[in-house]
């Protein structure tokens, strides 16, 4: 009986078993079916997208970027080239803890904070990118082989060779060259037609600035297979980019080289240029830099340049304003031929002062004597004050404002560099404006002899002392004078027709007579001078003299006890005569004298050119 | 029928008396052979998801050749012979699992290793086996059906083995070690009504479970529905995996030729995610014949449990196929997406020398209660 249960309850087990298997199997089998549908939609009817989704995981773009066309003289001789230089990299997209990773690195690998503070704030901007983003630039080599040992702990880091920029005759060029330094977001947003990577390096100043697009060349790009770690598997395609172009600058070295000698110790600003064409001969800013301590590849204090109260790296060839001072007055003089005022025997009295009306206000000549009966010729030799204070007056500054503004005074030039400065032309609006008063007389007195409110670059005085070489014609100034295979023609800008060609030639020979003359203002030269050159002296007063109880020359011992106070020394002048081929222009800061410190420079200036291009 | 052995007893012993035949030695060939695909095809798997590391390969290796021995040795015994201790079995892995939580391990993420020098297991893995096989001894250890307190007994062992593993933490394991466990209660006859009434106290208290449950577990439960939150973090897995398989459509892109295996898209492409590389490499297509291979290893296992003669092998094979199905259908599950990522290696293929040895002697228990059918 008990058997026969048993077995009753053995069948019975087994029969639930069973039952109880079937419909365990059929539970399974619905989370089965779900699953084998979710297969089937994945690799049926989703693939497509897998596959690209799969692809844009291994098989990425990197941009590739041609090296820099260099920077050439026009006799060929490289003066800026790109060297190889090894960077530390990093793929952001492959970074999970770039905290981690920099303190690592900053503890290891001796990255300064500085450095670490602007990558962060480049890949917080752009963080999905694939790109490489340089972290360190110019490994020494102690640091590539501390990271070589630890590669390992950094899958997302690498070293990198880069191209760097290296002046070769470091400092020579610099305030024409300028300087390159990673791209900043702006700029990168700034740019529609080049997509910049973030470590790219782009000119910041100079021709590196102005030429950016020549030299930089186009982006080519190629198609690689990378691992999850962003590492290169194989490459798959390549697209060649397009070779920056070579650029040519017009100038000449050794005369560069001479005008930066000259002005070593001092501050100023040289620019000699060839009046026929516009092409910049010499530009030498005073102090300058060495632009490979910003481009990287010299080491050297940065701060110590930024920071140097001389400003070292303010273009003042371009961008410093300056009193043209005595320099204006062969403008002025050819206004008065030009609108009749006076002629070439128009004779007046130099008392040493000039009054407005009897028992007015004296303006005081620099000579305290006056130099006697004095024509317009006679004026520009020994640079009579009174004369053009009188000449000023007629004139008006209206017709003075708008006479000067046809050579380029308060107007950019246009040359190839940036930051260039306009300079002021002051006129009755531009008073009333900018010093909320009207116009006095005494304005226009000033005006007459260069001082006061009229200010002008030392390249805009080359260009307009140009205009006298040329009898009118104005030419755009420029630094580059070849972009690859292709030469920059020079560019007339404007050509002044009101005067008369006599008139020209009488203004040139009183500027020659400022050097041949006995009585000129700079008969200094003429025992150096090999050359004959046509020039004006000036100097520019930084403090105004009105105490009417002294003399000029006493007030001024006065003002110059203070070194900054004392008076800018100027000359213009452009030779040989008759043909010129040279325009220089030399601003001496606080040099004193136009005639004994400008004024030899730029006649060494143009004998050394001169001895060379003849 | 007490003291008189079942037929099939006697039956088996008889072995060894006439020449033996290929079914005599392997008993069940066509499982024993399906077994042995599956294992070589791994183990060519493992060698193109590991980066193509022969000393990986070689390690798996010598584990499913020490796990044939076993299976092959226990093959050969009679249930009778281990019937009556399994149950003390299930004891030395309570304790190894004890010892796992106070003593773990050098060197390891999870407490989930004991390491004898020479070997390193995992005793979840170990208890996970033995507890369906203790549970299916105990509940037939006579002829009643059991009783209260048989399942009271049971139901507990089953909950404090898997609450130790979740302990680990071992999310996966402790999942399926509840499964196991609840499969031969299960299909032993665990009475309907108190199954519902169970079923439906867990899921009013599931909100109070979630509560407990770590963060990592959380996220990993959060991940699954939204995978594409957290591309780099923790839906990377699952995002990567879908891609690996769904790109290698129907007809895979080749042996050793998957992207997303060989350039390291898929993390634990030799362990938990080794499917998402045979999805890659060999396509749809590939995964149908593995799941034909998987399928032909069922199949027996159940025709197997439906034949056999004692209602313990009855039970104790279907819960292996069942844990072994569930196995299969969980990992699967996870690598595409249908799941959240618990832990669970595919049986026989991923990486893991504990797994695999378990496995093998689990086929062993299975083909050691096959009815020998001489006559």
């Amino acid at each position: 009986m008990s058997e026969f249960l048993n077995l009753d309850r053995e069948s019975k087990a087994q029969k639930q078993l069973q039952k109880r298997s079937v419909f365990l199997f059929l539970l399974v089998s619905v989370f089965g079916i779900v699953t084998l549908f979710q297969l089937v939609k994945l690799t049926i009817l989703d693939s497509t997208l897998y596959t690209t989704l799969s692809d844009e995981n291994r098989i990425i773009r990197v941009p590739i970027y041609p090296s820099r066309g260099v920077i050439k003289l026009s006799n060929d001789e490289i003066v800026t080239e790109n060297i190889v230089s090894q960077a530390l990299t990093m793929l952001p997209a492959k970074t999970q803890d770039m905290e981690k990773t920099l303190r690592e690195l900053r503890a290891d690998l001796l990255i300064d904070d500085k450095q670490l503070l602007a990558l962060k704030e480049r890949i917080i901007n752009k963080p999905s990118s694939y790109e490489r983003v340089v972290i360190v630039e110019n490994l020494s080599p102690e640091q590539i082989a501390k990271f070589s040992v630890e590669k390992d702990k950094w899958p997302n880091l690498s070293i990198e060779a880069r191209l760097m920029r290296f002046n070769l005759l470091g400092p020579l060029f610099s305030h024409v060259l300028g300087y390159v330094g990673q791209i900043n977001l702006e700029e990168i947003e700034d740019s529609k037609d080049f997509v910049y990577p973030l470590s790219f390096l782009t000119g910041k100043t100079g021709v590196e600035k102005f030429y950016e697009e020549d030299m930089r060349g186009g982006v080519g790009y190629k198609t690689i297979e990378v691992d999850v770690n962003g590492k290169e598997i194989r490459e798959l395609n390549r697209v060649v980019p397009n070779k920056g172009r070579d650029v040519y600058l017009t100038l000449d070295k050794e005369l560069q080289k001479l005008a930066r000698k000259e002005l070593t110790g001092r501050k100023g600003a040289v620019v000699a240029l060839n009046p026929n064409t516009g092409f910049i001969k010499a530009l030498v800013s005073s102090p300058d830099f060495n632009p490979n301590i910003l481009n990287k590849t010299e080491s050297g204090d940065l701060e110590t340049i930024f920071n140097d109260l001389d400003s070292p790296l303010f273009n003042r060839a371009i961008s410093g304003n300056y009193p043209p001072a005595s320099t204006i007055k062969p403008f002025i003089g050819l206004l008065g031929l030009k609108e009749g005022e006076i002629d070439w025997n128009t004779t007046i009295e130099d008392k040493g002062f000039f009054q407005l009306n009897e028992g007015g206000r004296r303006y005081r000549g620099w000579k305290e004597d006056g130099h006697g009966k004095v024509n317009l010729s006679k004026s520009i030799i020994v640079s009579s004050d009174v004369f053009f204070y009188q000449l000023a007056v007629q004139l008006t500054v209206d017709r003075i404002a708008a006479f000067l503004k046809q050579f380029g005074f308060g107007l950019k030039t246009g040359v190839d560099l940036y930051a260039e400065a306009e300079g002021i032309l002051p006129d009755r609006k531009w008073k009333l404006g900018a010093i909320g008063e009207s116009w006095f007389v005494g304005d226009t007195l000033n005006m007459g002899i260069g001082q006061g409110f009229i200010s002008c670059t030392p390249l805009q005085l080359a260009v307009a002392i140009s205009s006298i070489a040329t009898r009118g014609k104005i030419y755009k100034p420029k630094v580059v004078a070849k972009i690859g295979e292709e030469y920059i023609e020079k560019e007339l800008i404007f050509e002044i027709s009101s005067i008369k060609q006599t008139d020209w030639a009488k203004l040139e020979s009183s500027m020659v007579s400022v050097i041949s003359d006995w009585r000129g203002t700079a008969y200094n030269l003429a025992e150096i001078a090999e050359n004959k050159i046509a020039g004006k002296t000036g100097t520019a007063q930084i403090k105004s003299l009105t105490d009417e109880e002294l003399t000029v020359r006493e007030e001024y011992e006065d003002v110059r006890q203070e070194e900054s106070d004392r008076d800018h020394a100027l000359f213009v002048g452009y030779g040989p005569i008759p043909e010129p081929e040279l325009t220089v222009v030399v601003i001496v800061e606080n040099g004193e004298s136009g005639s004994a410190i400008a004024a030899p420079i730029a006649q060494k200036l143009i004998d050394n050119y001169l001895s060379r291009n003849n | 029928m007490s003291g008189k052995a079942p037929l099939d007893y006697q039956l088996n012993t008889s072995f060894g008396n006439k020449r033996p035949t290929l079914s005599k030695v392997l008993i069940d060939p066509i499982l024993v052979f399906s077994l042995l695909t599956l294992l070589v095809f791994g183990l060519f798997v493992l060698f193109s998801a590991s980066g193509q590391l022969t000393s990986m390969v070689f390690r798996q290796s010598i584990y499913i050749v020490i796990g044939l021995l076993l299976m092959f040795i226990i093959s050969r015994l009679d249930q009778s012979v281990y019937k009556s201790f399994l149950m003390h079995f299930f004891w030395i892995g309570l304790i190894l699992l004890i010892w796992v939580l106070l003593f773990p391990a050098e060197g390891y993420k999870t407490d989930r290793w004991i390491n004898l020098g020479f070997i390193s297991f995992q005793p979840s893995e170990v208890l996970r086996l033995l507890l369906p096989l203790a549970a299916a001894s105990y509940l037939t250890r006579n002829q009643r059906r059991p009783s209260v307190k048989d399942w009271c007994i049971v139901l507990s062992a089953i909950l404090v083995s898997s609450f130790l593993i979740y302990k680990q933490p071992d999310l996966g394991t402790s999942l399926i070690v509840l499964a196991s466990g609840c499969i031969p209660v299960f299909l032993a006859g665990f009475p309907l009504l108190t199954l519902f009434i169970l079923i439906a106290l867990i899921l009013i208290s599931s909100p109070f479970l979630w509560a407990n449950l770590t963060p990592y577990m959380q996220q990993r439960v959060i991940t699954l529905f939204n995978p594409e939150s957290d591309l780099l973090g923790a839906g990377w897995n699952i995002s990567q995996s879908k891609t690996a398989i769904g790109s290698g459509g129907f007809m895979g892109k080749g042996y050793l030729d998957g992207t997303q295996s060989q350039l390291d898209f898929i993390p634990e492409s030799h362990s938990d995610f080794i499917f998402s590389v045979i999805g890659e490499e060999f396509g749809f297509l590939g995964i149908i014949l593995l799941f034909l291979v998987y399928g032909i290893i069922l199949y027996r296992v159940f025709k197997i449990a439906f034949n056999s003669s004692t209602e313990f092998s009855r039970l104790t094979v279907s819960s292996i196929g069942f844990v072994f199905l569930i196995y299969i259908l969980i990992n699967v599950s996870m690598t595409v997406g249908t799941l959240p990522v618990v832990g669970v290696p595919l049986p026989l293929i991923s990486q893991g020398g504990t797994s695999v040895l378990i496995h093998l002697v689990a086929f062993g228990f299975v083909l050691s209660m096959k009815r020998r059918q001489t006559w």
